[in-house]
């Protein structure tokens, strides 16, 4: 079941899709119609990657890992814990520029 | 600039200092604190084309591609008889961290931001192809083994020594899936072409490019490269041909396991079938379509503005029968290249065929 945390999304009013915040119009039809909304911040994990050489900046090993979020909205989220297996659900959470992932709590 | 300057004098060597009108010249890395700025007119003065036109250009690890492109469209448009086309990247002298940066700034900044690195995407890219089509890393080992062999008959190429399935999969980790020998190296290297107007033995037959939304996350499908899919048709349509007049391809491996999603953009074979055409040895030399047979971007090295101009100069030297001991077995009359830019964002795809002069 879903933590109740949520994630701010954003869905065009024009075109339907939705999407991260971003600066900009909607990046599929270019309307500036588009308003947030809250939605589960509990996404699937399509893949994930375990770095060895991460970039300046970050210590190894670095996870990332490609989450899908409601609507098939997509984040690159840094992982926080164990590298998640494909499938597994985990939480995402925005921190300032970036979203971090870690296990969807339990009960 | 001494590597540029090396591979443009035996490739004007080679045609027998015809005069050039038009220099085109693909780096990434030449500006900045490495004392390669103006790397345009440097080269024009040294290379004695001062009165030539030049243009230099950039596209990340697509620029080789870009600089051909550029050229041949110039070239059409009549106001120029003959090119020189160079590629050429020093890259050595840096740090890994300073590489990969560098290399970074080819992706969106909101994934950098996450700490992405080139080896990161593309390691998202093979964990969903591998998910997709049921497979394991031992493909990837395959690819690597494949474009190594390759490598190590060409005398041009960074690595001279094969390796095995054991070595690749025993290889250190560096974005898993992903191993060391999965990736292509940091290297040093230069290419240069002549590219003059009318036909003969490596003439451009077609030419096509494609984009692809800049952040991973932005795409529908992470199995396929919709930028190789979109150059390719186009290149295709130019040439008036299918893939399956194409005798011979280089396709731009970053990491191994590109040359086999590639070959499926390319139509060569379909999603997922990649794989399977590299197991049965139907990409060697003499298999039913060499690929790589310069030993690819794993095998070759990789200095990023080179890599995709040596791509087409492969194809180039296949057509006219001058690869020495990487010639593929029957002598190719079409060839074709593909270049990606960062992790597909914008590719190449050149097609070059033998034509009577």
């Amino acid at each position: 079941m879903s933590s109740g945390v949520s994630v701010e999304l954003v869905r065009c009013q024009a075109c339907h899709l939705r999407f991260l915040p971003r600066d900009g119009p909607c990046p599929k039809c270019g309307s500036s119609d588009c308003i947030a909304f809250s939605a589960s911040a509990v996404g699937k994990v399509l893949a994930a990657t375990e770095l060895h050489y991460p970039a300046t900046g970050w210590s190894a090993p670095h996870r990332l890992a490609l989450v899908e979020l409601t609507d098939a909205v997509r984040v690159l989220a840094i992982v926080e814990g164990p590298l998640p297996a494909t499938g597994a659900l985990v939480e995402v959470q925005r921190d300032h520029d970036v979203y971090r992932a870690r296990p969807e709590p339990t009960g | 600039m001494a590597l540029a300057q090396e591979a443009a004098s035996l490739a004007l060597e080679g045609v027998g200092r015809k005069p050039i009108d038009l220099l085109v010249v693909g780096t990434m890395f030449a500006s900045g604190p490495h004392g390669r700025e103006a790397i345009l007119p440097r080269l024009a003065g040294v290379l004695g084309l001062e009165s030539a036109s030049g243009f230099r250009v950039d596209s990340s690890s697509g620029t080789g591609g870009m600089a051909f492109h550029t050229a041949a469209l110039a070239l059409e448009t009549g106001r120029f008889d003959r090119a020189l086309v160079i590629g050429a990247e020093k890259m050595t002298d840096r740090t890994t961290a300073e590489n990969t940066k560098d290399l970074s700034a080819s992706l969106h900044m909101s994934e950098v931001a996450a700490g992405a690195t080139m080896p990161a995407l593309a390691a998202i890219v093979t964990s969903r192809y591998l998910q997709r089509h049921d497979l394991t890393a031992h493909i990837c080992d395959l690819a690597s083994v494949h474009a190594r062999a390759m490598a190590a008959v060409n005398p041009n190429a960074h690595f001279q020594k094969a390796v095995t399935l054991e070595e690749v999969a025993g290889s250190k980790p560096v974005a898993l899936p992903l191993r060391l020998l999965h990736c292509s190296a940091i290297s040093d290297g230069a290419t240069a072409v002549v590219l003059e107007r009318g036909k003969g033995p490596a003439t451009v037959l077609g030419l096509g490019q494609g984009f692809d939304a800049l952040r991973i996350i932005d795409r529908e499908d992470l199995t396929s490269f919709a930028a190789t899919r979109v150059a390719a048709r186009r290149a295709y349509e130019e040439a008036h041909i299918t893939r399956k007049e194409v005798n011979v391809v280089e396709v731009h491996d970053a990491f191994s396991p590109f040359s086999m999603i590639t070959i499926e953009d390319l139509g060569v074979c379909g999603p997922g079938e990649g794989p399977g055409w590299f197991e049965k040895g139907w990409v060697g030399l003499n298999g039913r379509l060499p690929v790589n047979p310069s030993g690819g971007v794993v095998g070759r090295g990789h200095p990023v503005g080179a890599s995709g101009l040596a791509e087409i100069g492969e194809v180039a030297l296949q057509l006219r029968g001058e690869a020495g001991a990487h010639s593929v077995g029957t002598r190719p009359k079409v060839g074709l290249a593909q270049t990606i830019s960062g992790i597909g964002s914008h590719n190449f795809v050149t097609i070059l065929g033998r034509e009577a002069a």
